[in-house]
């Protein structure tokens, strides 16, 4: 059954599987073709499902009775003939709208195409509307004026995140690794990642364990790994209990491992952009040692300066090691480091839906913690302020506000607000602390914060 | 209640919230809950995503069970965790340190190749493998260069053999396979490699561009000021590098130049050998001319140095000023003469011109300020007075070590008679009575005899040569019991170390009578107008010891004299330091000789019993140790090793005042002046230190009355005054092995506190260990050498 008509834009109901092995025909968009010899496979994005779950399928999951035709105004970036890249360019913009022939308001003729005083250079290489991720930041500076008439710009040169998926292109859609083998684990990549191209084509990717190096068979990692003696991440480690030590590496100092690093992270991070080096970043590696050496669980890297209260840029569990708790463990890992510098801190933004998750799991159990502690003082009801919370857990204030508005516990109550601890609240509460096993000991980090501003940052 | 109650206040952060149970507030039901007038927080996620089912089912699964649901989490691809062939992928067994790892900031990766043979790769290794051994890692290595010089075409084949130097075969073999697999290759580099970012900006777009570099925005401005302080340390930084470097090169440009040397003195020698000039008379006629135009090793200047330019200029400058005043800032002795100059002129002045007083060597200040330019910091530093020194060289081939008249000094007119030149060269002298102007009864007291005739001269290097002449008389002579002539001895005791200049010793040779038969020699001796050299007692020398063993003040004098020169090293030097020093140098002389006489005595009464000819066995002795030393600082060290040993000590003081028996005994009439060039014998090792020390004979008689002292330490001595040492010249003689070595020693004594200050390179200071223990390694083989 030759489906001629099924293209990419195409929506259709795919079928899959669901967590309790049930069939389920969900709504999905084609958006990619390949032919293999004797079939065509359809790359297929769930409606309402998170990108990880896209996947190949052969026509027979395909529901063609209920095909639709993509609209005229096609949400999905189409396939241009070009090389598309997250940051598309000016000149890819009007290429576009000339190939497409779409009446696009965006034209470059606009005034902000004038000379900046950053120059034509950087208007050409100017970035994308919405590279912003804080729509509300103020528009002080150009970036988010770009934002705001829709002239791209190259992506801003802090943070580590994107969130403006609009003008994700084909390329950057697919997975383009199937499988990567690193230490005792195989991984199925959740989202596209900068490899290089023709390793691309492996039916598995072979990292180093240690120093995460891409090789493109088992023959040269075996090679590789009698000139490679890490056994561990190639940075300080700041902390050690148990087996659980982190690993400290400069972005700046040591700039292969932080790419192999980053390389595999951006396979299972969606936002996660690798557009810039990894100078301003610092990459906290968290291991697990056995004879064979401190194994990678996850990582969480960090602005050596950020002028928003970032605390995280990236933090990832590898999924071998997810639903665990080492997530929550690096959470408070990274505000343990907040609070010897000092400082409240926030997770850089968007959040994914397991970060979300994550961190609202760890604020809740971290605020509950502060407020089931607090003890009647002298037969007064005990109370606590916002900022009390905020400076004792390093949690930044809004972070704390969203969780107590979350869990339900700020009240109005005979002309005050109050916080009302409900019962399924402390029950639920209590289960999960019991749960939690893995915890950040501070007697166990030996860390002294550094004022990059005094040095050369990258 | 209107909304607008509820609306006015916000949420404080800083106001307390009281905290209630629900079981505390039944009531609680009645209570709105308000979150209106708290804005609602951004979830922080993207709108879109936030809506995706997965995460809704999550939230609201936790909203309801206040707990994650196994059914209700996240679906995410599967992983799986069961390579079984890990543990034979990774080998071994990390142990897990005790402290938390620390890397090196700048490790010390040993470079391996980043190229990662594959399994297509190993095929053809197996098969080259079955001509030539190739290792799998050298394949990669061959890999890896020409991958990574093959950045925009392929290296041809010619340039992969200047890359490679390897193996015609292999490389070629290599290469054909490397230019194939390349052609099949997908990617750009047959290492897989992240693709680059293009300067023009075409790759702004390329998904599979990464790592861009941040070219704006460079936050440049706060730093600025720390750039310029960073910066400035790093030229410095620089500069003292290159210093460094600077300083290293002249050193390995000395140490050659004296090898060199080394090796050019072993062959002048060899030729000599083989020519049978034992007595140095074919070096003299070669090398008199040579002599005219003294070799003056140039002090090592360094590049960045402008101090010694100046000094240069100063000197030449104040040069014709100071050419007269400059006698008084000479110092009677040298450390630092040309040895080519010294040796040569030594025998000179014995052989033909006996009536000149030694030469006077004269430390210029020159040399100081050479010293002290290696040794200080100090940019600004100009000595008080200037010597003339180089500028005098052409015009007066003696240069430094001209004739001076000394304030003071008596000086007589020569003798004819001595000046006609060496014994053999004039038959008519032969006759007793030229013996007896010239020689004098000479006495050892190991075995205790007289010898016969006997004189003493200053040989090269200082040693003091004895000159055995036969006469008729020897017979007799050798039957005379030595201590018929204690009586005198004892007398004269007091000025039996009073070694005379030449001058003065002419002037006493009218006062002898002439004596052709026996019984008027001894009637002479008797009379005390023959004088007669005989060893002192022992008994003497202990009196002498304790009277004069007083190593605490030596030290002192050493060691104040060590901290002089580092205040001439660290800062200015003031005229007053600058005679402190040379009074110094003067006392520290005095006690060298002292301390040298008596260790001398010994060996050179017990060996001048086998002088048995002329002359011939001091040529000897001097080519075989003195001789062969290139510098001032070499005769000393090689002196003081050669003149120690058979006392069986070096270092120690203490003993050899016991052990060493005596010095000279000097038979002279009180009323008569004193005739010792020609007619006194004294030991060999007194006139080694003294001349190895640079003092002349004018200085002696000053000695004669100053109490003797030892040093007690070779060690403090050598380093205290090599400082002053500096000119290097050739001396074309022949070096025993151990010779041979004793110089490398002593110029490497010489070297230590010329460089260390300098260069402050720390481990050079360890050379003043080692010369010492070969020092001390070589003086039992070099007591052998002691000849004379």
């Amino acid at each position: 059954m030759a489906q001629v008509d099924v293209v990419e834009g195409c929506r259709l109901p795919v079928l899959r599987k669901n967590q309790e092995n049930e069939d389920e025909w969900p709504l999905a968009e084609i958006l990619s073709v390949k032919e293999i010899p004797g079939r065509k496979l359809y790359y297929v994005h769930y409606i309402d499902f998170n990108k990880r779950l896209d996947e190949w399928v052969t026509p027979d999951r395909l529901d063609m009775k209920k095909l639709q035709f993509p609209k005229k105004e096609a949400k999905t970036p189409t396939k241009n003939g070009l090389p598309g890249s997250r940051p598309s360019s000016p000149e890819r913009e009007v290429r576009k709208s000339l190939d497409l022939n779409l009446q696009t308001a965006t034209a470059p003729s606009r005034g902000k195409t004038l000379p900046t005083p950053n120059g034509t250079a950087r208007r050409l290489m100017a970035s994308q509307p919405g590279r912003k991720r804080k729509a509300n930041c103020g528009g002080t500076d150009e970036d988010s004026q770009d934002s705001s008439d829709g002239i791209p710009s190259a992506p801003r040169m802090t943070g580590s995140l994107v969130s403006d998926r609009s003008h994700d292109d084909i390329v950057t859609r697919m997975k383009n690794i199937d499988c990567i083998e690193l230490g005792r684990h195989r991984l199925k990549p959740w989202y596209f990642s900068p490899y290089p191209q023709e390793l691309t084509t492996l039916p598995v990717l072979y990292l180093c364990e240690f120093c995460l190096k891409y090789l493109k068979s088992l023959k040269c990692l075996q090679r590789h790994l009698t000139k490679c003696n890490l056994r561990h991440p190639p940075g300080n480690e700041i902390y050690r209990k148990g087996t659980i030590s982190f690993f400290e590496i400069d972005g700046r100092k040591n700039k292969t491992y932080s790419q192999n690093l980053c390389l595999l992270a951006k396979c299972f991070l969606d936002h996660k952009t690798l557009y810039y080096d990894t100078d301003p970043f610092l990459f906290y590696v968290m291991t697990e040692y056995d004879s064979k050496g401190f194994h990678i669980v996850g990582y969480f890297s960090k602005e050596k300066e950020s002028t928003e209260d970032y605390n995280v840029a990236c933090i990832l569990t590898l999924p071998p090691y997810q639903r665990r708790g080492y997530g929550k463990l690096l959470i408070e890992f990274s505000y343990e480091l907040s609070k010897v510098e000092g400082k409240t801190g926030t997770p850089e933004k968007p959040l994914s839906d397991l970060g979300l998750l994550s961190y609202r799991s760890y604020w809740s159990q971290t605020i509950l913690e502060i407020l089931m502690d607090l003890k009647p003082d002298n037969g007064e009801r005990p109370q606590i302020t916002i900022n009390e919370i905020s400076e004792i857990t390093s949690v930044k204030k809004e972070d704390v506000i969203s969780t107590l508005q979350y869990l339900n516990l700020i009240n109005y109550y005979k002309g005050q607000y109050i916080l009302t601890l409900s019962e399924d609240i402390v029950d639920g509460h209590e289960r999960a602390m019991q749960k939690r096993h893995l915890r950040i000991d501070p007697k166990c980090l030996h860390f002294t914060p550094k004022d990059w501003s005094k040095r050369g940052k990258w | 209640m209107s909304k607008l109650s509820f609306r006015a206040r916000a949420l404080d952060a800083a106001k307390p919230l009281p905290i209630y149970r629900s079981r505390d507030l039944p009531d609680l039901k009645d209570c709105v809950s308000i979150n209106r007038a708290v804005p609602q927080m951004p979830t922080g996620m993207e709108k879109e995503e936030e809506l995706e089912h997965h995460l809704q089912r999550a939230i609201s699964a936790q909203q309801v069970f206040r707990e994650k649901k196994e059914n209700m989490v996240i679906p995410v691809p599967e992983a799986e965790s069961n390579i079984t062939y890990y543990d034979r992928l990774y080998k071994g067994e990390l142990k897990v340190p005790k402290q938390l790892i620390h890397i090196q900031p700048l490790g010390l990766d040993n470079e391996q190749p980043d190229y990662d043979m594959d399994s297509e790769d190993e095929t053809l290794l197996n098969r080259l493998n079955r001509k030539m051994e190739i290792k799998p890692l050298q394949f990669e290595t061959m890999v890896d260069r020409l991958e990574k010089a093959s950045a925009n075409q392929l290296v041809s084949l010619p340039e992969a053999k200047l890359l490679l130097n390897e193996d015609d075969y292999l490389l070629k073999s290599v290469y054909d396979y490397w230019v194939r697999k390349r052609k099949n290759c997908r990617g750009p580099s047959l290492i897989p490699q992240i693709k680059q970012e293009k300067r023009d900006g075409s790759t702004n777009n390329d998904a599979y561009v990464a790592f861009r570099r941040r070219t704006e925005k460079m936050q440049t401005r706060k730093n600025r000021k720390n750039d310029e302080a960073s910066y400035e340390k790093m030229l410095k930084l620089r500069r003292e590098f290159s210093r460094t470097v600077t300083i290293l090169e002249m050193i390995k440009r000395r140490e050659k130049s004296k090898r060199e040397l080394l090796h050019l003195t072993l062959e002048v020698v060899e030729k000599r050998y083989l020519l049978g000039d034992f007595t140095g008379e074919v070096l003299n006629e070669v090398t008199v001319p040579l002599a005219e135009k003294p070799v003056y090793t140039a002090p090592v200047t360094l590049t960045n140095g402008n101090r010694h330019k100046a000094e240069l200029k100063t000197k030449m400058h104040k040069t014709g000023l100071m050419h007269q005043v400059s006698i008084k800032d000479e110092f009677p002795f040298d450390c630092v003469r040309p040895k080519k100059k010294y040796s040569k002129r030594d025998k000179l002045y014995t052989q033909r011109r006996p009536g000149r007083p030694p030469s006077q060597y004269t430390v210029n200040k020159a040399d100081i300020k050479q010293y002290d330019f290696h040794s200080s910091g100090e940019e600004d530093y100009t000595p008080p007075l200037s010597p003339p020194s180089e500028p005098d060289e052409e015009n007066d081939p003696d240069g430094l070590f001209a004739f001076r008249r000394k304030a003071g000094c008596q000086y007589l007119s020569p003798h004819m008679d001595q000046n006609l030149g060496v014994l053999w060269e004039h038959p008519e002298l032969a006759g007793m009575d030229a013996l007896r102007h010239r020689h004098s009864l000479t006495a050892l007291s190991l075995p205790s005899r007289l010898v016969g005739l006997g004189r003493r001269r200053m040989g090269r290097g200082g040693r003091v040569i004895l000159d055995r002449a036969s006469s008729g008389l020897d017979v007799v002579l050798k039957q005379l019991d030595p201590d018929a002539f204690a009586s005198p001895v004892s007398r004269t005791r007091d000025i039996n170390r009073l070694v005379a200049q030449r001058a003065s010793m002419s002037s006493g040779v009218s006062s002898a009578t002439a004596a052709s038969s026996f019984a008027e020699i001894l009637n002479n001796i008797q009379s005390l107008r023959w004088h007669c050299f005989r060893p002192r007692p022992a008994q003497h020398q202990v009196n002498e010891g304790s009277r004069m063993g007083k190593p605490s003040l030596d030290g002192r004098v050493t060691s104040s004299l060590l901290l002089n020169t580092k205040n001439n090293g660290s800062g200015g030097i003031t005229e007053e330091q600058y005679q402190d020093h040379q009074q110094q140098l003067a006392q520290m002389q005095k006690q060298q000789l002292a301390q040298l006489q008596q260790q001398a005595a010994t060996p050179c009464s017990k060996q001048s019993s086998l002088l048995e000819r002329h002359n011939i066995q001091i040529a000897c002795y001097s080519e075989c140790v003195s001789k062969t030393l290139d510098s001032a600082s070499a005769h000393f060290a090689a002196s003081a090793v050669v003149s120690a040993p058979p006392l069986g000590h070096v270092n120690n003081e203490n003993k050899p005042h016991k052990t060493s028996v005596n010095g000279v005994l000097h038979l002279s009439g009180t009323s008569r002046p004193p005739h010792s060039a020609t007619l006194s014998h004294s030991g060999a090792g007194i006139s080694g230190r003294v001349s190895s020390s640079g003092i002349g004979g004018p200085l002696l008689p000053t000695h004669s009355s100053s109490s003797l002292q030892s040093l007690p330490n070779h060690r403090n001595h050598v380093s205290a005054v090599s400082p002053a040492h500096h000119h290097h010249s050739a001396q074309p003689s022949a070096p025993s092995p151990s010779a041979l070595k004793l110089a490398t020693v002593a110029t490497t004594l010489d070297h230590v506190p010329k460089v260390t200050p300098a260069s402050t390179i720390s481990n050079l200071a360890r050379e003043n260990h080692e010369p010492e223990r070969l020092l001390n390694g070589i003086s039992e083989t070099t007591m052998a050498m002691e000849v004379t």
